[in-house]
């Protein structure tokens, strides 16, 4: 494919057949051989941990009492935070976080206690003899009642975590100078992650006073500072395995049940497994942050935007994590990234309450921000008599403007092709079919963007090592986890292509925090750093092999089985060169993520783009909404595992219509008034719409950065295009996430009373 | 006061097991910590997910809700009990080939499924495929490489 072909291409089997190959662990996952942390259960002496958790969401803690508990047969520890060797705090932005807790609860996920036993029957016994007396503390169940006058201080720096300010230009100045001006209030729900496997694995000490964990999470490296730091251990004392899991999707970022299967793994000497079952996953996990947007964006009589203010408030519950992070990547979408517009302010607050905690999940505020925006520009529209594509057409910024904070920016292409793409969709056709009187069928569109890396000068580097084993084996390892996104996939596929191996000659390890750090597995980065690991590693491979073969090596390169002659035929073997090799080599390359050319890097360089067209059917009757298809045209660079690539799409897709219409965990005074998959539902095969992908693949400025990470590209832009496609449907246009079908219904009888 | 217990005889995956259990343990655990059958996957405990369907007499049944009281005389098979079946070896062909996974921790459920509804009914349309799966949840890929699986396994 030429590199200028800036032409969509829908991504299938057919038009992909020279990659379309399964990941490498899809058979032994379609088998059920793939072991997963829950299953770490064959561990000789292995003792059952669970974590006691608070009864009340916000309380004084004035006695605990664990003597009954560690009586009961069967039981081999019980520890609070009087027992933490080190800091009783985590947290990955700030360790406001406390393993266990000694003076407050502050939401109903704190941990208390925890213990081990011989069975998970006899550590729940044990849990219900742990006497805690509490004080109950007025419960802040929403942001609102966090920052009212006299609310009670969560944290000692009160109830505002963060907040943030996004300007340029002068927005009340321009809104007086606009002909039209919109405004609306949308929220967006606690929307939960349901990886099928929830959080868990096992701590196993090695009796030299050293720990490995075995466990499902996001960077075997961070967790393992912080898990140091709890435990009061040297480093080289903690050793972090992210084994392959069921889902992340950010939920596994912060550290879940690594500090107490740590500390009772330590007590005991014996292996301690902790597993959450659903209900605890849905009380102590993270959740994507319910967000409550308030926007007001202006344009002049031709159409251009001239003003845009919105501002956020984002319930982050009883702990930071990730929270203050989210809130710079919603306020850099919300100031609307696509569009270029004179005059822009966004302003956010991110504020403790005494709910469910809130961090990481794909979209990562992002696509929270993009509802409240696209929905803003499709009313602007309608206001102004323009054609929703045509206001956007206008407004769309170039590949070279800058971003909104300035920032230079590596756009993939410009965005109008993306517009343009997706108004050629054929799910136009027909739009608003009506074959029968029950069903109404409409159609919507929305644009995304999207960046990779942890974006705004934080610390983000990453790297990779590479080995020749003695048995000529190509070790290749990186600190990723591997948690269905198909990492394995892309590095397998990337390796074969810069050092000329066949898939056979390889061995990938992932996620061991006592191989190379990578960074998380988060922010859509693992393909861009594995790339960039590559590239590096490739001239050095391959001097390195030539230096084993001797002299007359020159145009020897290494290929399929060996090195190579220029033609492609074997000449040594890898287990050849591993046997002549005086030193096999071992290349370790370490490299910060690129950020581009600005001396102070703010939002995020390395840039992507989504168009999503969706074409829903509403029932008169009951509100009810079904998507029956949806159209995406993405520019996030070179495919590199064409199924993987589709089905992160299709998958985060999925999961941004479960946002849009089905998914929340609605609380009322801090209680959670779900806990489980019976009351929470999310999308089923039956809900499932039919799935286009169409990918622009060639990137402006050529290959220097020919790859983008991918993983949160599909939600970014499908709640505002479900939304206008039910109002395409039903007239009906609605703010509030997800759309309940009691709530369509009477907005589409106010239309049609 | 010593806890009940159960003589529970039953077959899993084609061998009588005789074993003595609390009549309330359920078939998910006698399976994955007893029997170190780990291929059915926890995910919910209510039978909500499909993540742990194993075969009970030939019919797709959540592990998580049997318990070992309604066990006896019965037969189970779980996805180890039947990867040498050429239906399966067909189902996990089309799962693999149409990248109907993922994490794949949902897989085990929803390939046990799918061979039992194609063992049920050879002939089965890839709608009444479909229609079998609707108690298996998948969080990672939107359903789409499955149904392609799905028309391939009704197709031949």
């Amino acid at each position: 494919m030429s590199t200028n072909d800036f032409t969509p291409r829908q991504l299938n089997a057919d038009n992909f057949a020279d990659r379309w190959q399964p990941r490498p662990d899809a058979r032994s996952k379609a088998r059920g051989e793939q072991r997963y942390p829950t299953d770490e259960l064959a561990w000789p002496g292995l003792l059952h941990g669970r974590i006691l958790r608070s009864p009340f969401p916000h309380a004084q803690i004035t006695g605990i009492n664990v003597d009954a508990a560690r009586e009961l047969p069967g039981v081999h520890a019980v520890v609070t935070a009087a027992d933490i060797p080190g800091d009783n705090h985590y947290g990955i932005v700030f360790r406001d976080q406390p393993v266990f807790c000694t003076d407050r609860v502050r939401y109903l996920g704190d941990a208390l206690a925890a213990v081990a036993a011989d069975t998970p029957e006899i550590a729940a016994h044990a849990l219900s003899l742990i006497e805690v007396q509490y004080t109950e503390l007025p419960v802040l169940g929403d942001p609102a009642a966090a920052l009212a006058d006299g609310a009670p201080p969560l944290h000692p720096g009160g109830n505002l975590l963060d907040s943030s300010l996004l300007e340029h230009g002068d927005v009340e100045a321009a809104f007086k100078a606009c002909a039209f001006v919109v405004e609306g209030r949308y929220s967006t729900p606690r929307q939960m992650h349901v990886f099928m496997e929830t959080e868990g694995g096992v701590a196993v000490p090695d009796n030299q006073g050293g720990l490995t964990f075995r466990v499902g999470c996001q960077s075997g490296h961070r967790d393992r500072e912080q898990l140091a730091s709890i435990l009061d251990l040297p480093l080289d004392k903690v050793r972090v395995i992210g084994l392959a899991t069921g889902g992340g999707f950010g939920g596994k970022d912060e550290l879940t049940m690594q500090p107490a299967a740590g500390l009772l793994a330590l007590r005991t000497g014996r292996p301690v497994r902790i597993h959450f079952d659903r209900r605890e996953s849905t009380i102590a996990g993270i959740k994507r942050h319910p967000v409550e947007l308030v926007a007001r964006t202006g344009c002049d009589a031709q159409g251009n935007i001239l003003a845009h203010q919105l501002h956020a408030v984002l319930d982050t519950g009883a702990y930071a994590t990730l929270g203050p992070a989210v809130l710079t990547n919603l306020t850099d979408h919300a100031a609307a990234p696509l569009y270029r517009i004179p005059n822009v302010k966004v302003t956010g607050q991110l504020v403790y309450t005494n709910n469910s905690v809130a961090g990481a999940f794909r979209g990562f505020g992002g696509n929270q921000a993009t509802f409240a925006v696209e929905s803003q520009l499709d009313k602007l529209a309608a206001a102004a008599g323009l054609h929703p594509a045509g206001l956007r057409k206008r407004n769309l910024r170039t590949p070279d403007d800058a971003g909104v904070e300035g920032q230079t920016q590596q756009q993939p292409c410009d965005p109008r092709l993306l517009l343009d793409a997706a108004l050629a969709s054929p799910l136009w056709e027909n739009a608003t079919e009506t074959d029968n009187r029950r069903w109404l069928t409409g159609v919507g569109m929305a644009l995304g963007a999207q960046g990779n890396g942890l974006g705004n000068g934080l610390p983000d580097s990453g790297g990779a090592r590479l080995h020749l084993s003695a048995a000529g084996r190509i070790e290749l390892a990186f600190g990723f986890i591997e948690y269905g996104q198909g990492v394995i996939a892309a590095v397998e596929h990337l390796a074969c292509e810069y050092l000329g191996c066949a898939p056979d000659d390889l061995d990938i390890r992932l996620g061991d925090s006592s191989g190379p750090d990578s960074g998380p597995t988060s922010a859509s980065r693992s393909s861009v750093i594995a790339v960039e690991a590559l590239r590096r590693l490739q001239p050095q491979w391959r001097a390195a092999l030539q230096d084993i073969a001797g002299p007359h090596a020159d145009d020897l390169a290494p290929g399929r089985g060996g090195l190579c002659t220029p033609s492609g035929d074997l000449r040594i073997s890898y287990a050849k060169l591993a046997k002549m090799a005086a030193q096999r080599p071992v290349l370790k390359v370490h490299f910060d993520f690129p950020t581009g050319p600005d001396a102070t890097p703010r939002g995020r360089y390395l840039q992507l783009l989504i168009a999503s067209v969706a074409r829903v059917a509403v029932d008169r009757l009951t509100g009810r909404v079904r998507v029956l298809q949806l159209h995406h045209i993405t520019a996030g660079g070179k495919v590199i595992h064409p199924p993987s690539y589709l089905g992160q799409i299709e998958g985060a897709a999925v999961m941004g219509m479960g946002m849009a219409l089905l998914e929340d965990v609605p609380m009322q005074d801090g209680q959670f008034l779900l806990d489980n998959l019976d009351a929470y539902l999310i999308p089923t095969l039956a809900d499932a719409p039919e799935q286009r992908v169409d990918v622009i693949e060639a990137i402006l400025g050529g290959d220097s950065y020919p790859v983008r990470g991918i993983g949160e590209l599909g939600i970014e832009a499908i709640s505002p295009a479900l939304i206008a496609a039910i109002e395409n449907a039903t007239g009906a246009r609605l703010h509030s996430l997800p759309v309940r079908p009691t709530t369509l219904l009477t907005a589409m009888q106010e239309q049609h009373p | 006061m010593s806890e009940p217990r159960l003589t529970l005889q039953f077959t899993v995956n084609g061998s009588e097991q005789i074993i003595e259990v609390s009549p309330t343990r359920r078939l998910l655990d006698i399976l994955r910590s007893d029997l170190n059958l780990t291929g059915p996957k926890e995910g919910c405990s209510i039978g909500r997910c499909g993540a742990c369907s194993v075969l009970v007499d030939g019919q797709s049944t959540p592990a998580c809700l049997l318990l070992a009281c309604q066990l006896q005389g019965r037969s189970v098979q779980t996805i180890e009990g039947l990867r040498d079946e050429p239906v399966f070896e067909r189902v996990s062909a089309a799962l693999v080939n149409a990248g109907a996974l993922q994490c794949g921790y949902c897989t085990p459920g929803i390939a046990s499924t799918l061979t039992a509804a194609l063992r049920n009914n050879p002939t089965a349309t890839a709608q009444e495929l479909e229609q079998a799966l609707y108690g298996n949840l998948c969080r990672c890929t939107g359903y789409t490489g499955l149904r392609q699986a799905v028309a391939e396994l009704a197709r031949t």
